[in-house]
């Protein structure tokens, strides 16, 4: 007995000195996967972003998410120089943590290494792709950079390709060096990496001295860590772990979720058709039962926060009976509307996403149409997200989620409207045309543009908008730290304060 | 069925058949499990006809209605699903599809595999060495691989899931089979046999099918469960069989995530699965002491205590 | 002796190059990870450079040559995913695996035999019905369900264990007792079924008359003959172990290579997948041969 008291007291003992270990100014960060680099070319991927952008490797601008407004970072202030060329005022007094000073070679050798073909980096594919970047070192404090063809937010997209030292090698790197507050002090593969707090870092000092990321993939041990004291911040959770309101925030996450219809197929080449199902679908109904509450009805394409989301298209109504008189309008004018349209969803693409299509299968359904359910892992959806589609001579739609977080629609209207969009399934010279006029606006013609590209998407129904998601953050309550809409591509632990 | 076979069957057998009846009368537990896999069975036969529309029908505003309420209605006693679909009605339809997959699976795999298993146990030539070898090769190939494999280029229907897990069970069949088949074959009475000029065939399904059988099916009886378990691991990475089909495993996935929310989700299939396999193995475990002669007296002194 | 090992190198030999040559081109069949790495809205040409970076612009047999060659070299080629040598990757991850399995598989063994063999010296007794009852019940559950509430009830009610990871030893007590209880259900009652043949067989009949004690019966006579389908089973789980314990690794945070293995098959890492079978292969390959002389051992009038 008195051997088993002591066994409990020991384990208790234990249990409760494990948070006092980490804490002062240490924090735990559980991460829903593993990261498979550390290069900061990838950065864009979120859990490398949320462990390396602006902590350990900085940008030359960065976006604030709250008012869509560009800040300084390593630059500290450009101008436009006509001609697709942007000049550049770097920073003066920075290091990176190797010691070595920062200066225009950097950002040279960084933007080479970024879009080479020799490195396949997410960045340069996924901002850089489609356009021919030059350099001109100006003095060590100034570089000129030019994009053909002329990009209007060139600025903006420097908010997303991570400065590196310009005797990093062209080749993936497993010990990033950058100009930020944290270095990368330890990675142990599979198990956890930890940063440290640099002492020359060129801005003020943050609060956290080390933190450590930890990967687990289940759901539901993830949240179980920071009610076991085993993590102070876990930046995703499942909505259906958030019942504890003092840990537990919701965020505006930049994800949309749609359909996309595939216009070139009967019966989805009828807009009646498209119409009605826009119609078919009870989007409210959704609202806190398999999409959290907090979640918004979607009109098009980019999250509330972007340029020219502000446009007033107004959500389909739930009209089930207008949908069927649609439907039978368009079956008297010999449309096909008994065909088998196949509605195909990632597994795992967020969260009750099966449940959700197999909701939206009955709405579909119940006005009469025949839709047929194909849930499919990633690299199946790949291909029947991208062109050329999948599905090959049969109508079929595609359950997707979409991430703009960086503000401007120019990253998503092109690919998912244009004739030539990878993943558009539409084709309209109209849209094609406002597509490429507000490609190339600039100032404030450039939101009013969009609003007329988003507005024709909208007449054409063109897509199935369903949400702008939320995701859930648990964070410890000994931090000062509210998750925000970057939450999803990044974690400054700068921003992160104690109570 | 049972009415049928005793009105039709002459005297004898039909006193053959009260045997038998009283023999599993005499182990109350084998009885009860041979009651509840009638049950399901009859659920796995008749269910997908009778349920499919209660079993879809959703209400997203009762989604994960908890059990025990009767004001929902009686096929809402279990709860209602994540869409609010009566669970009940839902564990019943998907009793066909959890059957045909466990049960096709299983019956493949150990057909071919003890085949394969006799032929390399009592063979002393090439096929000896061959065999194993082929279990080797099937026990490293990864079965999720396997899976990924097969149902990127085929549907994930019930066929392919079939074929898939019957793979992939193969050498557990094989193996055991040939560990047996060797110890069995040296014994005295196969070797007399085998002295005496028996036909090969004779030997086999005479002498030494008779002694491996009852460790087949314990492990055939056991792997009905690992086969659903698997089934519900393949539907949750997304290579299994997908909604709106439903099975058991499939509904355990799926409640995955409300574990800790609403646990009657993946609880009830969770026990159907449980239940079931206990049901088979207390069943396989009677079978086997009533159809040994040296056994069954424990049965015999069981029944004429009881009545 | 000799002689059987040296056959059954070489047939294992060949029996892994003909499973090399199966994933190669299989797998393969099954897509390639180019519009996975790359971001959907990726240009053609950003493609075409990552297929050409990567070898996967040749024609299959060009690409399978030349992984042959390098294999002869001993490369394994690279991780796409995560930029590194494949073979690193994996050992990193099988040694993990391996750890666990045999703690495991150790534990199972021991407990599975004592406890079957018991059962089955007094079958239908109180004993042989609770343990066939609890190691059904075990054998049966979804391993998640055990493992979530273990976690809920040993991690966040008691404060006992923590949830996952890897450091302490208190951290592999969790994964250990979940992956424990399904090939426990399993072997316990193949011991059962197959020590109650060999206790109605002829010569534990003789050591009965003979006068030798229950015991020694059980444990000595009828055990080292019930064994051999025992080994069988145990070496069936243990290899299901190496090849990985996908839903406790993935729950625990434990690096191990049935996690590698699922990621790369998903995301078509060509070079980790033949890497991790290579490895786990030649591991139970081992295994079965080391299986095949205990059978022989156990049994002397078996002989290859």
């Amino acid at each position: 007995m008195n051997c088993r008291a002591t066994l409990l007291g020991g384990a208790t003992l234990l249990a409760l000195s494990a948070p006092a270990f980490a804490a002062d100014t240490d924090v735990i960060i559980a991460l829903n996967e593993e990261l498979e680099t550390v290069e900061p070319c990838m950065a864009s991927q979120s859990n490398i972003g949320r462990v390396i952008l602006q902590n350990i490797s900085e940008t030359l601008t960065e976006l604030n998410t709250e008012d869509g407004s560009l800040m300084p970072r390593l630059a500290e202030s450009w101008e436009d120089m006509g001609n697709g060329t942007w000049r550049f005022h770097l920073r003066p007094g920075v290091s990176f943590s190797d010691g070595s000073a920062f200066d225009a070679a950097d950002v040279k050798h960084s933007i080479e290494r970024t879009v080479s073909p020799d490195l396949t980096c997410e960045i340069g594919a996924k901002f850089f792709g489609g356009m021919t970047l030059t350099t001109a070192v100006v003095d060590d404090a100034t570089i000129d950079i030019t994009s053909d063809p002329a990009q209007p937010i060139l600025p903006l997209l420097f908010s997303t390709l991570t400065i590196v030292p310009s005797e990093t090698p062209m080749e993936f790197t497993r010990q990033p060096i950058g100009t930020g507050p944290y270095v990368l002090s330890e990675w142990n593969a599979g198990q956890n990496i930890i940063l440290d707090r640099r002492d020359d870092y060129w801005g003020e000092a943050p609060v956290v001295t080390k933190a450590t990321y930890l990967f687990r993939t289940d759901d539901a041990v993830r949240a179980a860590m920071v009610p076991a004291g085993e993590a102070d911040i876990v930046p995703l959770i499942n909505q259906n772990d958030a019942t504890n309101p003092a840990t537990d925030f919701a965020y505006p996450n930049s994800e949309t979720t749609y359909l996309r219809l595939d216009s070139s197929k009967a019966p989805l080449n009828d807009i009646r058709i498209r119409e009605a199902m826009n119609l078919a679908v009870d989007r409210e109904a959704f609202l806190g039962t398999l999409v959290p509450a907090d979640a918004t009805l979607a009109t098009h394409m980019t999250p509330p926060t972007a340029l020219g989301a502000d446009v007033d298209l107004g959500v389909p109504p739930y009209d089930p009976d207008r949908a069927r008189a649609l439907i039978e309008e368009a079956k008297a004018a010999g449309v096909p509307v008994d065909t088998e349209i196949t509605l195909i969803g990632r597994l795992g693409n967020y969260p009750n996403v099966t449940e959700v299509l197999e909701a939206l299968q009955q709405m579909f359904a119940d006005v009469g149409l025949n839709v047929k359910l194909e849930m499919v892992e990633v690299a199946e959806w790949v291909e029947h997200y991208s062109k050329p589609f999948a599905a090959g001579d049969k109508p079929a739609m595609v359950s997707a989620m979409h991430d703009n977080n960086r503000g401007d629609p120019v990253f998503s209207m092109y690919f998912k409207y244009a004739c030539d969009g990878l993943q558009s399934g539409i084709c309209d010279e109209e849209l094609d045309k406002l597509i490429a006029d507000a490609t190339a606006a600039t100032g404030d013609a450039r939101a009013e543009a969009w609003r007329a590209a988003f507005q024709k998407a909208h007449d054409l129904w063109a897509d199935i908008f369903l949400f702008h998601m939320v995701g859930f953050s648990r964070v410890s309550e000994r931090l000062d730290f509210k998750p925000t809409i970057a939450t999803n591509s990044e974690l400054q632990l700068s921003q992160i304060k104690f109570k | 069925m049972t009415q049928a076979t005793e009105s039709a069957a002459p005297e004898k057998e039909r006193s053959g058949f009260r045997t038998w009846l009283s023999l599993l009368w005499a182990d109350k537990l084998a009885f009860f499990a041979a009651v509840f896999l009638l049950i399901v069975l009859l659920c796995a036969i008749l269910g997908p006809w009778l349920l499919d529309g209660v079993a879809t029908k959703q209400n997203l505003r009762g989604r994960n209605a908890p059990p025990f309420d009767l004001s929902r209605g009686f096929m809402m006693i279990l709860g209602g699903d994540q869409l609010g679909r009566p669970l009940l009605a839902r564990l019943i339809v998907a009793a066909g599809n959890t059957m045909a997959v466990a049960a096709g699976a299983v019956m493949l795999a150990m057909l071919i595999g003890s085949t394969l298993g006799l032929i390399a146990g009592y063979s002393r030539g090439r096929m000896a060495e061959l065999i194993p070898r082929l279990a080797d090769v099937i026990m490293s190939f990864p079965s999720l691989l396997l899976a990924v494999i097969v149902l990127y280029m085929l549907d994930p229907s019930v066929g392919n899931i079939i074929l898939v897990l019957a793979i992939t069970r193969i050498p557990v069949y094989l193996r055991t089979t040939r560990a047996e088949v060797l110890e069995v074959r040296e014994r005295m009475f196969v070797q007399a046999a085998t002295v005496m000029g028996a036909p090969t065939r004779r030997i086999i399904f005479r002498h030494i099918l008779p002694m491996i059988l009852p460790t087949i099916l314990t492990i055939a009886t056991l792997d009905f469960s690992f086969v659903m378990l698997a089934e519900s691991s393949l539907s949750f990475l997304g290579i299994g069989i997908q909604p709106p089909e439903i099975t058991w495993g499939l509904m355990v996935s799926q409640g995955r995530p409300y574990l800790t929310s609403a646990w009657w989700l993946s609880f009830w299939p969770g026990l159907a699965i449980i239940l079931t396999t206990l049901s088979l193995n207390l069943l396989s475990n009677w079978m086997r002491v009533a159809l040994d002669p040296t056994q069954r007296w424990r049965l015999e002194i069981g029944a004429r205590k009881h009545g | 002796m000799k002689k059987f090992l040296f056959k059954r190198a070489i047939s294992s030999a060949i029996s892994l190059l003909l499973l090399i040559v199966a994933v190669f081109f299989l797998s393969r069949l099954t897509g390639d990870p180019t519009d996975l790495y790359l971001p959907v809205d990726a240009s053609q040409e950003a493609r075409d450079n990552f297929r050409a970076i990567n070898g996967l612009d040749q024609p299959l047999i060009v690409q399978f040559g030349r992984y042959v060659w390098d294999v002869l070299h001993l490369d394994f080629g690279d991780s796409i995913r995560r930029a590194r040598p494949a073979l690193e990757v994996v050992i990193e991850a099988f040694a993990w695996t391996l750890q666990l399995a045999l703690i495991t598989m150790f534990l199972v063994s021991l407990a599975a035999i004592i406890l079957g063999s018991l059962a089955a010296f007094k079958v239908g007794g109180f004993f042989d019905r609770i343990a066939t009852f609890f190691s059904l019940i075990g054998a049966a559950a979804p391993d998640f369900w055990v493992a979530i509430v273990a976690i809920v009830i040993f991690s966040l009610g008691l404060g006992w264990l923590p949830t996952s990871g890897t450091g302490t030893p208190l951290h592999w007590i969790l994964p250990i007792a979940v992956l424990f209880i399904r090939p426990f259900g399993l072997i316990l009652q193949v011991v059962r079924g197959s020590m109650i043949n060999a206790l109605s067989s002829a010569y534990v009949k003789t050591a009965r008359a003979k006068g030798v004690t229950p015991k020694k019966q059980v444990f000595v006579h009828a055990l080292r003959n019930g064994m051999l389908p025992v080994i069988t089973v145990i070496g069936d789980q243990a290899a299901g172990m190496l090849n990985g314990a996908v839903i406790v690794e993935t729950i625990f945070g434990f690096p191990g290579v049935g996690k590698l293995m699922i990621d790369s098959i998903l995301q078509r890492d060509f070079s980790v997948i033949l890497a991790a079978i290579m490895v786990t292969a030649i591991a139970i390959f081992l295994m079965n041969i080391l299986i095949d002389l205990a059978y022989a051992a156990l049994d002397p009038r078996i002989r290859y």
